[in-house]
């Protein structure tokens, strides 16, 4: 018996979003990096969810999991910089494809799903203290 | 005897114990439509269309076995449109305000099933308590 009824949902998209955040922050740090561990420019990371069906929960209850974490292979913006010490023979420099916008509208997307995950903590707290003080 | 076993098994008291049941599996539903807030082709978890009519005519029945026969499910939501290129069609707001409105209702479950019991109280101590 679970007192705080789904918590295991709510608590595998709080793991998920985190991710999410971790993964935003990650593209973020590396928006400028012209060489990364493999020699070439960094390709931003994307994650993708799908959800699992938790039966302790019922059944239709589905929680949610980072499936993968896939690079995104769009080509980088190519700017002309001799002076570069990644430059090319020819000048020029392949940037990271890293879009700070739309990291950032990405990053606030998953701190919202995580205020909303974290109200459905606060709810069943509630639903579990009322529960206990029946006939009082 | 009779006292007791007419508050426990009146069909306000099984309604309301029903009524509970209903709200916690409710929970879990939600917790599952919000967990599911970014996951692609997700179709939101709601309680049974079915189920909702079968409750509400036990309860307009005022049998207690029949109500407590009742049993609570969910289904998938189909028929909401999904507004996202992904084919999900959770609604976070609408999901928060669904959460907020069970909660409330729980308290007001668990405010008669305490009164019920309160009245037990009552009349075995002789005086309000």
């Amino acid at each position: 018996m679970n007192v705080i009824s789904a918590s295991s949902i709510t608590g595998s998209a709080l793991d998920a979003e985190k991710m999410r955040v971790d993964i935003v922050s990650q593209n973020i740090a590396n928006a400028n990096t012209t060489k990364g561990i493999d020699g070439k420019p960094y390709q931003r990371r994307i994650v993708a969810f799908e959800s699992m069906l938790d039966a302790a929960a019922g059944s239709n209850m589905q929680g949610v999991r980072v499936s993968e974490i896939k690079r995104d292979e769009t080509a980088g913006e190519i700017i002309n910089n001799p002076e570069h010490p990644h430059a090319d023979d020819d000048g020029n420099v392949t940037m990271p494809n890293v879009n700070i916008p739309f990291e950032m509208v990405d990053m606030v997307t998953a701190t919202r799903s995580y205020e909303a995950n974290l109200a459905v903590v606060r709810n069943a707290r509630q639903l579990a203290t009322q529960a206990l003080s029946i006939g009082r | 005897m009779e006292m007791v076993a007419s508050l426990f098994n009146s069909d306000n008291y099984t309604a309301v114990k029903k009524m509970m049941d209903v709200t916690a599996l409710r929970h879990s539903a939600i917790a599952s439509n919000l967990a599911n807030v970014s996951t692609p082709g997700y179709k939101r978890v709601d309680m049974s269309r079915s189920f909702e009519d079968e409750l509400r005519a036990s309860i307009k029945s005022r049998d207690a076995d029949e109500i407590s026969a009742a049993e609570p499910r969910t289904e998938a939501d189909t028929l909401t449109p999904s507004t996202r290129a992904d084919g999900n069609n959770v609604q976070i707001d609408s999901e928060l305000l669904g959460l907020t409105k069970n909660t409330m209702n729980f308290s007001v479950l668990t405010d008669f099933a305490s009164g019920s019991l309160k009245q037990l109280r009552h009349a075995i101590v002789g005086r309000p308590v």
